[in-house]
This record gives C-alpha cells, sequence and structure tokens, in this order.
C-alpha cells in the first residue's frame, strides 16, 4: 500500500525553528464551560433555537440558517446554556455552555465503516448538515463551507502538516483509525471524482490509517514546506479551472466527520498541538480537549511568563487572540510566541550570528546551518515599495509568477489576477515569502484583500 | 552590544515625542524616523500573520550594495590618485600618498554626491510624508563611481539632482522609477556637458601650473577606436600602454570606479553570493557581449581592416570602458531591470548585445554601455509583459493537458 505518486517539491523552506511539539497525546482535564462561535460558519445568518437557561444535549441544535434551514450548528457538549453575547447590530457573538456532569447526547444513529460506503449522497450531506460539521468540507476557490448543492470535481483530504508547529494528522488520528476510514469512505459518496489523501511518504510518527487509507487515491509529497499546502496539493494532481469546484478537508477535521458516523454522536473533543517558543517545554506536546474549550484554561500554567502572542493556528499563518478566546471548531493548533519589540544596535551593517535569516548576507545562514531558533514577534525592518523581484518565486512550488500575481492584485486587475492564478491559492500559501520580504509586506494580506474582491465582483 | 542598544534606545525615546504628531519638530518625523532605524532596528511586531519574520530588511539589502561597491570605490580612489602622481611626476610617490591624493579628489565628489541628492531624497521625503528609502545610500555612491575624477563639483551636484527628482522622484519614488537614477544622473552630464564628461582629457586631474590645459591620456576604448586602418587593434593597445593584463587590474584612466575588472568581480561575488543581485542578468550580458563580439569578429576581414577595434577579442570588451561596471551594479537594479526569470537573461542579453554594437558602429558614444542599459531599463517592462503573455498561454495549455492526462 502507500502513495501510489509521490510529486517530490524542491521550493520552500522548513523554517528551524525551536518548540515543536512532542507527538504524545494528554488528556485535558475540561474545565466547566464550552464556547460556540457562529461567526464560525461563515456565510450563514443564524436564528437562535435555545435561549439562555435552556438544557441542551451533545449534539442539540443552537441555531439554524435562516437562508436554508437544513444547516444546523449544534452543542458539542450537554449542559445549560449559560449566556448568549449578541454584539453591534445583532450579530450573535458566542453561546456559551455550562457544562453538566453527565454525558447526555442526541443520537445521530451508527454506521459500520464499510456500509458508509453505500450510504446516498444525500443521506450523508444530510448528516453533516444537521450536525453542522459540514463546516470542515471547504469548497475553492476562495475556501468557503461546502456548497451541498454543487457536486465537486474532486475532493482533496490534506494528511499533511508542514507549516512549523501545525498538528500533524498522523499523531492526531491515534485511536480513531477506524472512524477516519469511515470519513474516507464517506467522502467517495460525495463526488463523483476522485477522492485524494495526501500524505508525507517520509512522516516521522506514521499512522497507518492514513499510509493504508483504502477507497481513495493516495498521493504522496515530499520536500519542504508548503508541500503539505493543499493549494500545492491541487495544483499538483488536478488544477482548478475557472468554474470548477473542489472540496478540501483537513485530515484532522476528517477525523470528526467520521466520529460522527461509526460513534453516532457529535464528537465532544479533538486533539491539539500546543507548541511554540513561548509554551514551557514539557507542555508542548498534544492534547484531547472539549471542542470550545476555553484557551486560558488550555493555558494556564503551560506559558511562559512574559508577553506572549496567543495563535490559533501555526506561526506562519494562524490568527492573534488572547486569553479570553476559546478553541474554534476548525482549531487543531495553538502556538505561543513571546511578543519581543528589543531593538538591535546597527542591524544592517552587524554580521548577524544571533540572528535566524534565510539571506546568506547573515553570518548565521553560514555557521549555524543546524540550529534551532527560538521565534518571536519582531518584525526586523520597516515596510518598503516592493524592490527585489523574483525572490517569492523560490517558496510558491506552483507555476506562478509570484510578483506578477501580487501586482495584478495592488493594481486591482481582477482578470489578470485570475490569469495569473490567484483562484489557485490562498493567503497561507504566501506565508513564506511574506517571511523571507524585505520590504516587509503584507503579502497574505493583499491576496486576501484580491480573493475578497473577486469574490465580491464575480470572475 | 545589548547594553549600548538600551542605552541608544533612551536617548532616542527622549527625543521622540518632538518628532510625533503634535511635537514641534513634527514636519521632521521622517528624518528622525531615518536617524532612529539607522541606529536601531524598528521596535514593531508583526501585525498579523506571517507572526515570525526573517532577520533581513530593505536597509541591509542596500548597504550590501554599497559593500560591494566598496573594492571599487577604494581602487578608484587610489587609482585617481596613482595617475594624480604619475602624469605630474610628483617625486617620491608612494602607494600612501596615492591614496591621499586620491581621497582628495574624490572624496568630495561622493560627499556631494551624497549630499545633494539626499536633500532632495529627504525633501520629498518630508513633503509626501514617506519613508526615507534606503536606495539612496546605493546612488549616491554609484553615480560618483561613473565620472571622470576631473569632473567639478558643481556639476556633480546638477547631476544627482536631475537623477534623483527626474529619474525617480517624478515617478513616485523608490521602486516606481523606470531608468535606474545614477545612470539618468551621468547620461544628463554626459549629454549636458560633454566637454568634462568624455574626450581625451578629463580622465586624470593634474596640476593647472603645470597643464593648463588638462592632461592628454585617452581610455583604452578611445585608444582602440583610434586605431588607424589596417593595423593590429591589440598591437595598438599594447603600445599605448594598454596590455589585457593591465585593463584587469585598472591602473588607467577611466572613471572613478570603473577601470578595475578585479575590483568589479569582487563586487559581483558579493551581489551574487548574497542573492541581492541577480546572477541571471549578469550572466546574460557576459553572454550577450560574447556573442556579438564573436558575430562581429567574423565579419569579412574586408570590412575589420577599415577598424581595426572590430578585431577586439570579447574579453577585451568585457573589461575595456564602464562596461563589467555597468552590467554588474547598473543592470541589476531589481527596480529599472526585467522582474520575469526569462525577462531577466533577455534583459542581460541585450544590454550586452547593445554596448557592443553602439562601441562598434557608432563612433561617436563610446559609452554604449550606459546608453545600453537606460535602453534596456525602457524595454524592460515589454519584456516582461512578453515574458507574462507567454506564461498565461502556457499556464492554459498545462491545465488543458493535466485534465486530458
Amino acid at each position: 500500500m502507500g502513495a501510489s505518486a509521490v510529486i517530490n517539491i524542491r521550493k520552500g523552506l522548513d523554517l528551524r525553528l525551536a518548540g515543536a511539539p512532542a507527538p504524545e497525546i494528554v488528556d485535558l482535564s475540561p474545565s466547566g464551560t464550552v464556547t460556540v462561535f457562529p461567526s464560525d460558519y461563515e456565510g450563514i445568518k443564524p436564528r437562535l433555537l435555545v435561549r439562555e437557561g435552556d438544557q441542551v444535549k451533545r449534539g442539540t441544535p443552537l441555531f439554524f440558517n435562516k437562508k436554508s434551514d437544513a444547516m444546523r450548528a449544534t452543542a458539542p457538549a450537554a449542559g445549560r446554556i449559560k449566556s448568549i453575547a449578541i454584539g453591534p447590530r445583532r450579530i450573535i457573538e458566542r453561546i456559551v455552555i455550562e457544562v453538566s456532569g453527565k454525558d447526555e447526547r442526541e443520537d445521530f444513529r451508527k454506521h459500520e465503516p464499510d456500509t458508509v460506503l453505500r450510504m446516498p449522497r444525500d443521506e450523508i450531506l444530510a448528516k453533516l448538515l444537521t450536525t453542522g460539521l459540514l463546516i470542515h468540507i471547504r469548497q475553492r476557490p476562495f475556501s468557503r463551507m461546502a456548497d451541498p448543492s454543487v457536486q465537486p470535481k474532486s475532493i482533496f483530504v490534506n494528511g499533511m502538516a508542514t507549516a512549523p508547529f501545525q498538528a500533524d494528522p498522523h499523531v492526531c488520528v491515534r485511536g480513531h483509525e477506524s472512524a477516519f476510514q469511515a470519513g474516507l469512505n464517506a467522502l467517495t459518496r460525495l463526488t463523483s471524482g476522485k477522492v485524494y489523501l495526501c500524505i508525507d511518504p517520509r512522516a516521522s510518527h506514521p499512522s497507518p490509517a492514513l499510509v493504508n487509507a483504502q477507497n481513495v487515491e493516495t498521493i504522496g509529497f515530499t520536500g519542504p514546506h508548503p508541500a503539505g499546502n493543499t493549494s500545492v496539493h491541487i495544483h499538483h494532481v488536478d488544477p482548478i479551472k475557472p468554474h470548477d469546484t473542489i472540496w478540501t478537508v483537513q485530515a484532522a477535521d476528517l477525523i470528526l466527520i467520521g466520529r460522527l458516523l461509526v460513534e453516532g454522536t457529535v464528537p465532544e473533543g479533538r486533539v491539539i498541538a500546543l507548541a511554540g517558543p513561548g509554551v514551557m517545554e514539557p507542555a508542548r506536546r498534544y492534547y484531547r480537549a472539549r471542542i470550545g474549550e476555553s484557551l486560558e484554561h488550555i493555558l494556564k500554567g503551560r506559558v511562559d511568563t512574559g508577553e506572549q502572542r496567543i495563535i490559533r493556528g501555526n506561526v506562519l499563518s494562524g490568527a492573534k487572540t488572547s486569553f479570553s478566546d476559546a478553541l474554534h471548531l476548525r482549531d487543531n493548533t495553538l502556538n505561543v510566541l513571546p511578543e519581543s519589540r528589543e531593538r538591535r544596535l546597527l542591524g544592517w551593517i552587524m554580521p548577524g550570528l544571533d540572528q535566524y535569516s534565510q539571506s546568506r548576507s547573515f553570518v548565521s545562514r553560514w555557521m549555524r546551518r543546524d540550529a534551532l531558533w527560538a521565534a518571536d514577534t519582531r518584525m526586523h525592518g520597516s515596510k518598503r515599495a516592493m524592490v527585489l523581484t523574483g525572490l517569492y518565486d523560490q517558496y510558491v512550488p506552483m507555476n506562478i509568477m509570484t510578483d506578477f500575481l501580487l501586482r495584478a492584485v495592488l493594481a486591482r486587475d481582477i482578470e489578470e489576477a485570475v490569469k495569473l492564478g490567484i483562484l489557485e491559492v490562498e493567503p497561507e500559501d504566501f506565508a513564506l515569502p511574506a517571511f523571507v520580504c524585505p520590504s516587509k509586506m503584507d503579502l497574505m494580506g493583499i491576496i486576501r484583500q484580491g480573493l475578497a474582491q473577486i469574490e465580491r465582483e464575480g470572475i | 552590544m545589548k547594553k549600548l542598544a538600551q542605552i541608544v534606545e533612551k536617548m532616542h525615546n527622549r527625543v521622540r515625542p518632538l518628532f510625533e504628531r503634535g511635537g514641534p519638530l513634527h514636519v521632521f518625523f521622517p528624518i528622525f524616523e531615518a536617524a532612529d532605524t539607522f541606529a536601531l532596528t524598528p521596535d514593531d511586531v508583526t501585525p498579523g500573520p506571517p507572526h515570525v519574520r526573517d532577520a533581513l530588511d530593505m536597509k541591509r539589502t542596500m548597504m550590501f550594495v554599497v559593500i560591494a561597491l566598496a573594492p571599487c570605490t577604494l581602487f578608484g580612489i587610489f587609482n585617481a590618485g596613482y595617475l594624480y602622481n604619475t602624469v605630474n611626476q610628483v617625486e617620491g610617490a608612494t602607494w600612501i600618498t596615492h591614496i591621499l591624493r586620491g581621497l582628495r579628489i574624490v572624496l568630495p565628489i561622493i560627499i556631494v554626491s551624497y549630499a545633494v541628492g539626499g536633500f532632495w531624497e529627504v525633501l520629498f521625503a518630508l513633503v509626501r510624508k514617506h519613508e526615507i528609502n534606503e536606495g539612496f545610500l546605493v546612488t549616491g555612491l554609484l553615480f560618483p563611481l561613473t565620472l571622470p575624477p576631473t569632473i567639478p563639483l558643481w556639476q556633480v551636484a546638477v547631476g544627482i539632482s536631475f537623477g534623483v527628482v527626474i529619474g525617480k522622484e517624478i515617478f513616485g519614488g523608490t521602486g516606481f522609477n523606470v531608468l535606474n537614477p545614477a545612470l539618468t544622473s551621468r547620461a544628463f552630464l554626459y549629454f549636458a556637458y560633454p566637454a568634462q564628461m568624455s574626450g581625451d582629457n578629463v580622465w586624470a586631474v593634474t596640476d593647472p601650473s603645470t597643464f593648463p590645459q588638462g592632461f592628454t591620456g585617452a581610455t583604452s576604448l578611445a585608444v582602440a577606436k583610434a586605431a588607424p586602418a589596417g593595423s593590429d587593434v591589440i598591437a595598438v593597445l599594447r603600445d599605448a600602454g594598454f596590455t589585457f593584463k593591465d585593463m584587469i587590474m585598472g591602473l588607467e584612466p577611466g572613471s572613478i570606479g570603473e577601470t578595475s575588472a578585479i575590483a568589479v568581480a569582487i563586487g559581483l561575488v558579493i551581489l551574487v553570493v548574497t542573492g541581492i543581485g541577480s546572477w541571471r542578468i549578469i550572466a546574460g550580458g557576459i553572454i550577450g557581449t560574447a556573442a556579438t563580439t564573436l558575430l562581429i569578429n567574423a565579419l569579412p576581414a574586408s570590412v575589420r581592416s577599415v577598424a581595426p577595434h572590430l578585431d577586439l577579442p570579447f574579453h577585451y570588451d568585457l573589461v575595456m570602458g564602464g562596461m563589467f561596471f555597468g552590467i554588474v551594479f547598473m543592470a541589476t537594479d531589481p527596480v529599472s531591470a526585467a522582474a520575469t526569470t526569462p525577462g531577466k537573461w533577455a534583459y542581460g542579453i541585450l544590454i550586452g548585445f547593445l554596448t557592443v554594437t553602439i562601441r562598434a558602429f557608432n563612433p561617436a558614444f563610446p559609452a554604449g554601455n550606459m546608453l545600453a542599459i537606460l535602453f534596456a531599463n525602457v524595454m524592460a517592462p515589454l519584456i516582461d509583459q512578453i515574458v507574462l503573455a507567454l506564461h498565461i498561454r502556457q499556464r492554459a495549455a498545462w491545465k488543458g493537458a493535466l485534465h486530458r492526462a
């Protein structure tokens, strides 16, 4: 078994950062509350089905989509609705559930992994809609929640994690191997095309669930980051043409869909990676945590003193947040970086033995090639005009002229941007170019803004 | 080091309020910002993803170009002093007096270039309220190195003003200019004040009491062009004191920083190894020079005997005049060069081809390289557009092929 084809990626960079998580999972004792964020379900208009004080079971619908009442969001834990926070313009910001001791749950009917292979498409979609788990299936271009009325050309399951400190699906899947296979089986029912599972054939902690997956086409990707980015997988296997739709799922998210099918209930928790130089060394590992668990509960006693930046996701593409936040539905990685405003003397001329850089103008690039660096949030320079050319291309392993794609977006030339391949990329694909950019430009923001403009105005 | 950085930071933080919004010196904030971030890297943190950034910034990038120019600058100083002492037959001249004399000749030119150019740069930064761009550190040094050592200082001031204002700032500043500002400055002086920029009398500084007309010392390029019909151009050069070895060393009349191929080669290595200069443009330039020279060398003997400089082999062409310097330091300016990878090759080859062609067939302009690079600057966006159009077509075909497979 194993990958039927291996694609070797040469361009890119594995950041040499200290603070990776140890590949061991420990149970996190639950706190008293979980939080649901309606904003996680982008594109839907929530109408509440519960009120403060109501008792809910795990899997009880909390709200539905005003635009299509099939879509529901469900409670990740049983308990009492403690509070519903309404923000400006009556937007529901968060629903907090006080978890009760007994774990009552709604029943969504169990299936054997093999019988999933014979389930009708509509039945699977209906299950995903009524539980809200459809949110884990994404649709390209634009990376939105999948639209069930569309037949995707193919489905890509991402079983890789090449970004620094990103949770490794080989670790997350432990104990849920058959559920993962059931999830793959379900995906084969959702498309008339192929389901591709992209894995790293040289994974350091391989799980048979991924390596020996059945009923899908397994493709190996080797090489440095971003070899594990979904855009790179699609680009090299089945590129998106205008008006194509492709669905994508993270392997770690597919476990939840698989567990819904084989356990017949909405999963109560998932495995998350806690890592980064701001996390105390023994705490850098994987945790089994409740979905919606408060970040303060997860991080307390595990994060170094001093000002720290909490990131939902990894240090390259994650979102900045704070202790008062909670685990969102699709979070499987938490990174912590020290905030540093330290200023270096004459940075433009110092040999730079103590600085991490890809540039050979730093002595460290020659003398300390194997060092692991304790990263922080320093910008290391001021914003300047785009001057160097051809640099970003070295970090984007796709048939895309990055400089000109960025310029097309900056010039608001949508047509040109589409021709140059913007629909094939996501902001995360420009994280490495932004990392190395000496002009300190917000390249991810440029791509995000370009995609938003195209989505708004149409292709 | 850390301690020192903290002390400097404290000092800066004490005066910072004067320059911030509401402070009495707020108009001059860009100057404060430049001085502040010159001494210390800024204290900014990443505003969002990516949350980590590389330690390299634009200041360091530009500074490494200046470092790459250092060998040419130092050698240029030595050469200017050496020529002075030789031509004026200064007695007891040693390499130390060469350097001291050279400093007296060259430093004022560099200082005027930086001071006047810097004034414009700062003025535009203040009026436009943007930061002072480090690219000027390169322009301000590149320009003097392309000048003859006898250049009047007021012409240096006029030239750099034209280059910075017309060549760069009216396009929107660094990153938006079409032409290389240093070359624009030089071209302006070349056409506005040809008497001080070309000919045989400008290459060595002389003592006016001994040489009221200036010293007549032709450059190798001029000697080769003046070779009489039917003569052997290599022999003519040799008789005038220009062996290939000498021209690689560079102890000869010429623009301040352009004469030594060895000094340029050191700069080339610094630029290419640090990845700041595009090796593709440099390689393209050398290939273009070689290919065009070989073609010209293959012209019928009847044509070549009329103009013996057509016989010059390609390695002579490369080290004579500003060719090598231009390809390494001027052509690689990323803002005015082609930006696509195939475009960089084409752009380099075009420069090599045009330089040799102008040198071979246009006796009026010995400075073929300068004109070739300026022309290629103008053509660069067109080259990129062609590459882009081909890329888009190839993308469509590639996607179709993958789908059929």
